[in-house]
């Protein structure tokens, strides 16, 4: 295990509706009191590979059989179209050259550059650069998806990288794993805050709050120049979704937590903003350039796994509900009635949620993982049985607040109206900082499993499996004893692991027989710093939907030169 | 080579009546659509002095809403053009132009014959005649509004649209040049007129 973070213990105290917002203020007031002297910014910024023109790194990623998307950015001063040449290569050396070609960027595109290279072969790693005026990139790495026959897949998942809380160390580990297939990311890849409203390590680019294109795109140009993020970005293709943070915190379809209309400009146009900034910034295929927020898509890894990575934010979610309900120590809870029992809230949007019945009823590999932001299984702050009034739910702005959406899932795992059963469903999730695996259950404290309950000893009752990966680097709650964490396996008993503390990433290692998580930490986000541990890894058995105690895996022997 | 243009018979109209009223060195433009990637659409000027200065741009482009043009200019030497200057991006030639829009300022051109042809980036010239054709010459032509031109932008999948302009200022007469094809298309229906009316 990585040695506990540097953290006050002050006790958690929730306040307001939702227990982000309680991450987020113990984090603060954590960070403001145990900063040190951090090393000087600009070793930090210092990147590895730092062409005059490129210096915002390479990046790749929503790999499909045959393509795959390569980004970059031309830091030009000048005011006008900069041709760039892109060579694909399968050699580290860019000898063996597959393709080459031309495309080019311009100011109203902030100077990115995106290009779908085609015609690849599947499951293939491939060495890649950009040219332009006479510079070179750095050398990236990638790899397409398989097809057919699949047996192993191995991928990193990370989540919640708050540059302003601290340096990126997880983010150098998942890019030294050169047996990696891809990267995974859930969400909360930046952050709008300005300097010291969360987090106080690294100052933010601009000062303020970002509202403007502008102010979003010197954000991710900032994210960009990180060293460590730019070095996971070279090595590895990666499947993004954002959460909240990448627009406004706790945003839902028509406004955020952190957004006030009017002060803050429309909803409409900083969303549009953020977002455009998002496409330009990062390496990802847009899937509807009509409606950009339209983000769910999937990838079909061989015949081993299907990636379903969803949009819970900016497409359909409704306003999330108050919590009203005081209990001492925990802040505001809510119980799953009145407004909370409201059908026609939904978490998905209408055409997503029927798109994502299609998905999971249709797909014909071994395993299903669903790419999310908000956790999914239940996580009560008082428990009790469905039958009992279900206890007092947490936080509003997870699936706890969207009961009756959640409820039209579990409908498609467990074959409601005439339909199979889904199995194999493993949820990935991000967001709340922490690391989290569970059982899912709709009715977690009822022990009768022939009643629809869930018998926490044996897992029965358990309709598939969610794995929450901690964040790179936002903070958690301070829980240095565990008592927290075993408070809430107390009164959550289909959780069989909690770790409140650590910063780091998860591993997942997929075969046809298991599904094995591990949780990996860093010793400290406060500096830079090359020491990661394992923490602990669960499993979950083909068929079986639910968890299993595992064992850290073995690296694959041989994996493909990681870019020089 | 896809060589089929259309060009609007209104901008035909207007270049015409400035052959027709002007002898010294006038401004001119053109518009049409092409249809595919593999199209080149060709303009034939004249200069009548030595060292005139001539300007020749596209803007079309417009953000994106069509392809991204590209122009190569010729001369005329014996029977066949000779390369004098090409242009994918510059949009200092004048402030109607986009990023992408092409153009051409060239200060000193001695008088003669000149051809100004504009093709989809990256379709440029094979060398220095243009008997030597165009980069997509021999591919299998795609449809502008179904091509993913290189330099298009994958969050916004824009120019798709088809519609060009030229502009030259500076020359003294200018005109566009049927393509082959619709050259030959234009004889066949001469013919088909002329034999139809010997036999009746």
């Amino acid at each position: 295990m990585g040695r506990p973070q540097r953290q006050t213990r002050q006790t958690p105290r929730p306040q307001g509706t939702n227990r982000r917002e309680f991450f987020k203020r113990s984090g603060s007031a954590a960070m403001v009191l145990a900063a040190g002297p951090a090393l000087p910014i600009g070793q930090a910024l210092a990147a590895t590979h730092t062409g005059k023109l490129f210096q915002h790194g390479v990046a790749s990623g929503d790999p499909l059989a045959d393509r795959v998307i390569l980004w970059t950015r031309v830091s030009s001063p000048r005011n006008a179209a900069i041709t760039v040449i892109y060579t694909v290569a399968t050699d580290p050396a860019l000898t063996q050259v597959v393709l080459r070609g031309t495309t080019k960027t311009n100011p109203s595109r902030d100077f990115t550059v995106k290009v779908d290279a085609g015609h690849l072969k599947p499951n293939t790693t491939y060495y890649y650069r950009f040219d332009a005026e006479g510079s070179s990139s750095p050398i990236g790495r990638t790899k397409t998806l398989p097809v057919g026959a699949t047996r192993h897949l191995r991928m990193a998942v990370a989540s919640c990288a708050n540059h302003a809380h601290g340096y990126f160390n997880a983010y150098r580990h998942i890019a030294e794993r050169a047996d990696l297939d891809l990267v995974m990311h859930l969400g909360d890849y930046l952050y709008e805050y300005g300097n010291g409203q969360y987090g106080n390590v690294r100052p933010t680019e601009p000062a303020t709050e970002i509202f403007t294109l502008s102010d979003y795109r010197q954000r991710h140009a900032q994210y960009k120049r990180d060293a460590d993020l730019q070095e996971a970005h070279r090595q590895h293709p990666w499947v993004i979704i954002w959460d909240d943070h990448e627009t406004a915190n706790d945003a839902y379809k028509d406004g955020a937590q952190n957004h006030t209309e009017g002060a803050e400009g429309t909803w409409q146009g900083r969303r549009a903003a953020a977002l455009q900034a998002y496409y330009e910034w990062m390496p990802v295929r847009p899937v509807d350039t009509s409606d950009l927020t339209r983000n769910h898509r999937a990838f079909q890894y061989g015949d081993l796994v299907d990636l379903v990575m969803l949009e819970e934010r900016l497409s359909g979610r409704s306003q999330q509900l108050q919590a009203t309900i005081p209990v001492p120590g925990l802040g505001n809870l809510f119980t799953q009635t009145g407004s909370f029992a409201d059908p026609t809230r939904t978490l998905l949007g209408t055409t997503q949620e029927a798109w994502l019945a299609q998905r999971l009823r249709g797909s014909a590999t071994r395993w299903r993982f669903l790419g999310q932001g908000v956790m999914f299984a239940q996580l009560k702050g008082v428990a009790a049985a469905n039958a009992a009034g279900g206890g007092l739910f947490l936080n509003s702005d997870q699936w706890d607040g969207y009961q009756p959406a959640r409820n039209r899932v579990y409908d498609i795992l467990k074959g409601a109206n005439g339909l199979p059963a889904v199995n194999n469903v493993v949820v990935l999730t991000g967001d709340i900082h922490s690391s989290w695996a569970a059982d899912l259950s709709q009715d977690p404290n009822n022990p009768t499993v022939a009643a629809g309950g869930y018998n926490p000893l044996t897992g029965e009752g358990s309709r598939a499996v969610e794995f929450v990966g901690t964040s790179i680097t936002s903070p958690g709650i301070a829980d240095p004893q565990g008592s927290t964490a075993a408070f809430l396996r107390g009164v959550n008993p289909h959780f069989k692991h909690i770790d409140l503390n650590q910063r780091g990433y998860m591993l997942i290692d997929a075969k046809p027989n298991r599904v094995v998580a591990e949780w990996w930490y860093v010793d400290t986000v406060a500096s830079i710093s090359h020491v990661q541990a394992f923490g602990t890894a669960l499993e979950v058995q083909d068929g079986s939907n639910r968890l299993a105690p595992s064992a850290q895996t073995t690296p694959r022997a041989t994996a493909p030169a990681l870019a020089p | 080579m896809q060589t089929l243009s259309f060009v609007r018979p209104a901008a035909i109209a207007t270049a015409l009546a400035f052959i027709g009223l002007h002898a010294q060195a006038a401004n001119f433009n053109f518009e049409g659509d092409i249809a595919y990637n593999t199209d080149v659409v060709k303009v034939a000027f004249t200069l009548n002095a030595d060292s005139s200065p001539v300007r020749l741009w596209t803007d079309s482009w417009t953000d994106g809403l069509n392809f991204d043009p590209t122009l190569t200019l010729w001369i005329k030497e014996g029977a066949g053009y000779s390369l004098v200057a090409a242009n994918d991006d510059d949009n200092t030639i004048d402030p109607t132009q986009g990023f992408y829009d092409a153009g051409l300022s060239l200060a000193t051109l001695t008088a003669g014959q000149y051809l100004v042809t504009l093709g989809a980036a990256p379709n440029e010239a094979n060398g220095t005649q243009l008997s030597q054709g165009f980069a997509l010459d021999g591919s299998t032509p795609t449809l502008i509004s179904q091509w993913n031109q290189p330099s298009h932008d994958i969050n916004a999948n824009d120019q798709k649209g088809t519609f060009w302009r030229l502009n030259l200022s500076g020359v003294d007469t200018a005109a566009t040049v049927p393509e082959p094809a619709a050259a030959a298309l234009l004889l066949a229906g001469l013919s088909a007129m002329l034999l139809s009316r010997r036999r009746q």
